[in-house]
């Protein structure tokens, strides 16, 4: 990214390549919709090129792109107030299909169907802690850095997270 | 370690982030206690689930769209380099600057023509307001002007150059009745003296119109002997016929006499002559001795061919 800020700006196309599907993931698992993710994926790559000054390469580069992220994603929020995290059930009922043991599979897919759902109820602070840790595998302190927090706060929400996903989980598996 | 510190840790604990004095007091823990194992349990079940919850890959095009983003990006930056002091971007300022500046240009307009309106709107004010004064300075303004042509009359009237000679007559015509006595004396001295039959015409002209004045007329019939040229005789004479001046009658008729006259003069003279003393009874009486009773005869001879 260094490299990228001093000028060499078809550098980004390497970052792309190398962050673009754990980007994408992130605002999928926010949202719970692919093609507004996409744009916002693109939208952060642009803020990568137009704020590339901003970046001090003290720290990581994940921290700076998921803090881009999180300022897209916030404008992204702003603009459409009403929108909620919905999640897109019907791709998975696609992906089921049919064959063998499709019983089997269909539990499954339900059973992940209805966490997926339990996520998007997750209040968004809950669920951004989540999806940092669990998905984007982000230690503690790299999440810290990215939300402007203490590692201990971290620590304290993302257990909450657990919690409140856990008591919504269970109701909706029952 | 209680159940309350303990369960925090889990996540981490189920990651493998703990640092190893934590993850051997949890574990110590959890070995004595079942709610925390099942929790632990339930917590790495979720957890479990989360990682099965799939992401759907982003579509081809998002890749095609991202190099498009940053071609266009870099066609951008190339346009306008922001951080660059190359000559692209010091244009860029040059423009940026000269662009208010033609606002202010038009600014700069629009007030001056303010200033004008207002400038035109104070000058005609007083006008109109001291219309007296007005008439004064103009009265003031005329005699200056005349007084600068009398000036310039009587320069030119003595240039070598005819033309200027000319132009110096023509301006007796503009001074109107402000023609002084100078002014008149430099015209008849030009009559009867200057080379050019052209400007002694002109003069002659100039002066028929200031016949009013007697030290005028006097000056044209005392011209009279004086002239050499048919063309200036001839106008003289209409001159004389033209101001009915009868103290012109001697001379003319001296000049009829004058050997190696002008024929065409000649005869206009006569016809002058005829008509400055028409029907003159005083011709046949008049006594030898007079010069003009010699003179009468010839008219009345003239006169005696024409019946």
């Amino acid at each position: 990214m260094l490299r990228v800020k001093a000028g060499d700006v078809d550098r980004m196309g390497l970052l792309f390549e190398r962050y673009h599907r754990k980007l994408f993931s992130f605002l999928y698992h926010m949202l719970g919709r692919a093609d507004t993710s996409e744009d916002l994926v693109q939208n952060v790559f642009y803020r990568m090129l137009k704020y590339r000054h901003t970046y001090t390469g003290e720290g990581e580069f994940r921290t700076w792109m998921y803090h881009l992220a999180r300022n897209v994603l916030a404008d992204h929020v702003k603009k459409n107030r009403h929108a909620t995290h919905h999640a897109d059930v019907a791709d998975f009922a696609e992906k089921i299909g049919g064959g063998a043991r499709a019983d089997e599979r269909m539990e499954h897919e339900q059973e992940v169907a209805a966490l997926h759902r339990a996520l998007g109820r997750l209040s968004a602070d809950n669920r951004e802690v989540l999806i940092l840790s669990r998905f984007q595998e982000l230690k503690y302190e790299e999440i810290a850095r990215v939300l402007n927090t203490t590692e201990g706060a971290v620590k304290v929400r993302v257990h909450r997270a657990m919690h409140e996903l856990k008591t919504i989980y269970l109701r909706i598996e029952n | 370690m209680n159940c309350e510190q303990v369960q925090p840790l889990l996540p981490e604990y189920i990651h493998k982030h703990l640092a190893p004095a934590d993850h051997a007091r949890l574990e110590a823990h959890l070995a004595q206690c079942p709610v925390c194992q099942e929790e632990l349990r339930a917590t790495r079940q979720v957890w479990q689930a989360l990682g099965a919850v799939p992401v759907p890959e982003p579509s081809e095009k998002l890749r095609p769209e991202f190099y498009a983003m940053l071609a266009a990006y870099k066609q951008e930056v190339h346009e306008a380099p922001g951080s660059g002091s190359s000559l692209a971007g010091f244009w860029q300022q040059l423009r940026a600057l000269l662009a208010p500046a033609q606002a202010l240009r038009l600014a700069y307009g629009l007030g001056l023509l303010v200033v004008g309106l207002a400038a035109g709107y104070w000058l005609n004010g007083p006008k109109v307001a001291a219309p007296a004064d007005q008439q004064q300075q103009l009265a003031a303004l005329t005699t200056q002007v005349e007084q600068m042509r009398q000036v310039m009359l009587l320069a030119l009237i003595e240039n070598p150059s005819a033309t200027e000679r000319l132009r110096a007559v023509s301006y007796t015509k503009e001074l109107g009745e402000g023609a002084n006595e100078r002014v008149v004396e430099a015209l008849l001295s030009t009559l009867n003296h200057d080379e050019n039959v052209n400007v002694r015409l002109a003069t002659l002209e100039a002066l028929a119109q200031l016949a009013d004045a007697p030290s005028v007329r006097m000056g044209l019939v005392q011209a009279l002997p004086q002239q050499e040229s048919p063309l200036v005789q001839a106008a003289l004479a209409d001159v004389m016929v033209l101001l009915q001046e009868r103290r012109s009658v001697l001379p003319l008729r001296r000049l009829l006499r004058q050997p190696g006259l002008n024929q065409a003069v000649k005869s206009k003279i006569e016809e002058s002559l005829k008509s400055l003393s028409p029907g003159r009874p005083a011709a046949p009486s008049t006594t030898p001795s007079s010069h003009e009773t010699l003179h009468y005869s010839r008219p009345d001879r003239g006169a005696g061919l024409a019946v």
